[in-house]
């Protein structure tokens, strides 16, 4: 087609000029004939150019000149290419200005940074939430603007698998939850939530809790308080007396919850890490055998072994009722004739203390949901040992004020091993066995 | 403009140390914040604790203060900066000293709050220190967006809400003044509500003080005991050819 197009107009040219030659042979000058062909052929050519120029340099693809030939064969593709580029241009600007909308539209804030954690992007929502500026804040480093020192530390040490709760700036009562998302090459993608209903919502929940929780205990007690008496009254009718007994366990019973109800809203109370005061753990965990001992009704072997003269650093009453907690614990699900040993040793990673069973165990699918409140492995285990329902709650938040953790494992009808992982920081080595 | 140029600088290692020093202070700037409002809320809710925890963290701010001023020598040594660069380092020395001294202010507060908190509160909750309080904080917060973006339109705005701070100031004061009047048994806990506000006072004067540094950073120009509408002709005048 254009080679064929080629062809006709070289050919023209070729007998246009041979005409020119031809015309000029009579008067004596033929290479002037064919001089003046090729001139109005020039010219022609020029004029063609010219079109081709102004028109590519309007921009407007539809006004392409109309002309045969080759001339049109070139204008007629290009003027394809520059529909066809137009079209595609217009189709991405489209799919770039929806991409745009939906995510300008997202209700949470989306910040995307750069490997210097410099803004490349963020929407309205980010915005909003952080007080940004469209335009003027684009290149600025996403920590000058947002200078909480939570949020400092959570981009210097690059861990984002959780999220980070940050305070409104400038005592607003906001609550926000970042989460930095790593994409690309070393590109960041930051994620703002507002969760200042739900942070007020939990702050009810918890309120309510320990309110409640106190309104109870005092009428409890007077409950208890009668019941003693009556139990102790010399002329009471013989029937009574088991119900009455009954009664107190069940008010001993309601009295506990209501006791480890408020050391949890206690401990949930406050922030943040504990200050350390030292705790010797040998006498603690010589102690907390004893008592054990004592309140256990079947015959047990507790072992305690030491395994480390390190000291921890944290709060004494704390990790006294998370120590008893597993031990009473272990000796509830410990048949007559079992085993529990207690054990403190450390290691390069800091300070651990390990509850180890050999009683009925738990199934690996509660293990997840232990420290939950109130969750029971089966409704009748928990009831008939007349605990809380508390007390492994109790334990993770007294590890998580002391920036450790609990560890569970078990076999079911083999034994549990409850382990207390205390960091590094948290011991104290007494200078005589360093 | 100028703003721009203190942004980019042709040397990328000097770039950098410049940006991680201002980062620096502007991390110093929001432990300071969160200091302040710790503060505050302890005040406020008679958190004793809180107040106490405050009080004891005020070393970090120092800390900072050290590293940052010891980074500043370094580079003013090592690198001899000139004109917009030599005015940023300069004004940093000045700025963390003023943050500084609003952490003292910030310890001063907590240390009182904590002290109040064994007391019996107001009926009114302390309602006009938390609203003295609640502007000093904006103002902070804007003199320290006002750091990060170099902005010196906002860097004059907050400079001027120094005024209502004052106002407030003066005005808690005669309330003060009248409570100690009628009931002498309140001249205790009056004169320590008085030196938080005066706490709070001070650090809008620091804050301001900041302002002008982040003006004579974008546009050279010392305006420290000039009227502050001066100063603003002066900046509109040069901006607006």
């Amino acid at each position: 087609m254009s080679a064929g197009n080629w062809w006709a107009t070289a050919a023209w040219v070729a007998f246009a000029v041979a005409c020119g030659l031809l015309v000029g042979l009579p008067f004596g000058h033929p290479a002037v004939g064919g001089a003046a062909v090729l001139a109005v052929l020039l010219a022609w050519e020029l004029r063609q150019l010219w079109g081709l120029q102004k028109w590519l340099h309007s921009d407007v693809p539809d006004g392409a000149p109309e002309t045969g030939g080759a001339w049109g064969d070139v204008i007629g593709r290009i003027a394809r290419l520059q529909r066809r580029k137009q079209y595609h241009k217009r189709r991405l600007l489209r799919l770039l200005r929806e991409l745009r909308r939906s995510t300008a539209a997202i209700p949470d804030g989306v910040v995307l940074l750069n490997p210097q954690v410099e803004i490349l992007w963020f929407n309205r929502m980010a915005a909003r939430l952080l007080n940004l500026r469209p335009r003027t804040d684009i290149g600025l480093r996403i920590e000058n603007l947002v200078r909480q020192p939570e949020f400092i530390r959570y981009l210097r040490h690059a861990e984002f698998a959780l999220p980070v709760m940050l305070r409104g700036a400038a005592g607003a009562e906001q609550y926000l939850q970042v989460q930095i998302v790593p994409y690309g090459a070393g590109q960041l993608l930051m994620l703002v939530r507002d969760v200042t209903r739900q942070e007020r919502l939990e702050a009810m929940r918890k309120d309510f809790v320990a309110n409640a929780s106190h309104e109870l205990r005092s009428p409890l007690t007077v409950i208890a308080g009668y019941l003693e008496t009556l139990s102790q009254e010399p002329g009471l009718d013989p029937t009574l007396a088991g119900p009455i007994a009954e009664m107190r366990r069940q008010s001993a019973r309601m009295t506990a919850i209501i006791e480890d109800l408020l050391a949890l809203s206690r401990l949930e109370s406050v922030s943040g890490t504990v200050e350390g005061e030292i705790i010797e753990v040998a006498p603690m965990l010589e102690q907390l055998r004893r008592d054990a001992l004592a309140r256990s009704g079947h015959a047990l072997d507790i072992r305690v072994q030491i395994q480390s003269p390190a000291r921890l650093l944290g709060d004494e009453t704390q990790v006294h009722s998370a120590f008893a907690n597993l031990v009473d614990n272990a000796a509830k699900y410990t048949p007559a004739g079992g085993t529990i040993t207690l054990r403190w040793w450390d290691d390069d990673a800091g300070g651990h203390l390990a509850v180890e069973d050999t009683g009925i165990g738990i199934a690996t699918e509660h293990i997840p949901r232990l420290t939950e409140r109130f969750y029971r492995v089966d409704a009748g285990r928990s009831r008939a040992t007349g605990g809380s329902g508390l007390g492994l709650a109790i334990v993770k938040h007294v590890m998580q004020r002391h920036g450790g953790s609990l560890e569970i494992t078990s076999q079911e009808g083999r034994g549990s091993t409850f382990t207390c992982h205390f960091p590094a920081e948290r011991l104290s080595v007494p200078a005589s066995a360093a | 403009m100028e703003a721009a140029d203190l942004l980019h600088h042709t040397s990328r290692r000097f770039n950098e140390d410049l940006e991680r020093v201002r980062s620096k202070v502007l991390a110093m700037g929001g432990l300071i914040e969160e200091q302040l409002s710790g503060a505050l809320n302890a005040l406020i809710d008679g958190d004793s604790r809180l107040g106490q925890s405050i009080a004891s963290n005020d070393y970090k701010v120092n800390g900072m203060e050290v590293s940052i001023d010891e980074e500043c020598s370094r580079i003013l040594a090592t690198r001899s900066p000139a004109a917009g660069d030599l005015r940023m380092v300069v004004a940093t020395i000045k700025t963390i000293t003023d943050l500084e001294r609003i952490g003292d202010e910030c310890e001063k507060i907590a240390l009182i709050a904590s002290r109040l908190a064994n007391e019996q509160r107001p009926a009114d909750r302390y309602r006009e220190v938390k609203n003295l309080g609640r502007i000093a904080q904006v103002m902070v917060h804007n003199t320290l967006d006002a750091f990060a973006r170099l902005d010196a339109e906002l860097a004059i705005t907050t400079a001027r809400s120094d005024r209502t701070v004052d106002e407030e100031y003066e005005s808690i004061q005669r309330q003060c003044i009248t409570f100690m009047m009628e009931d002498p048994r309140m001249i205790r806990r009056a004169l320590d509500v008085m030196w938080v506000v005066r706490s709070l006072e001070r650090i809008g004067d620091h804050a301001k003080n900041v302002c002008e540094y982040v003006i004579y950073m974008v546009h050279g120009k010392d305006i420290r005991h000039t009227s502050l509408e001066r100063v603003e002709q002066e900046i509109r005048g040069r901006a607006a050819p």
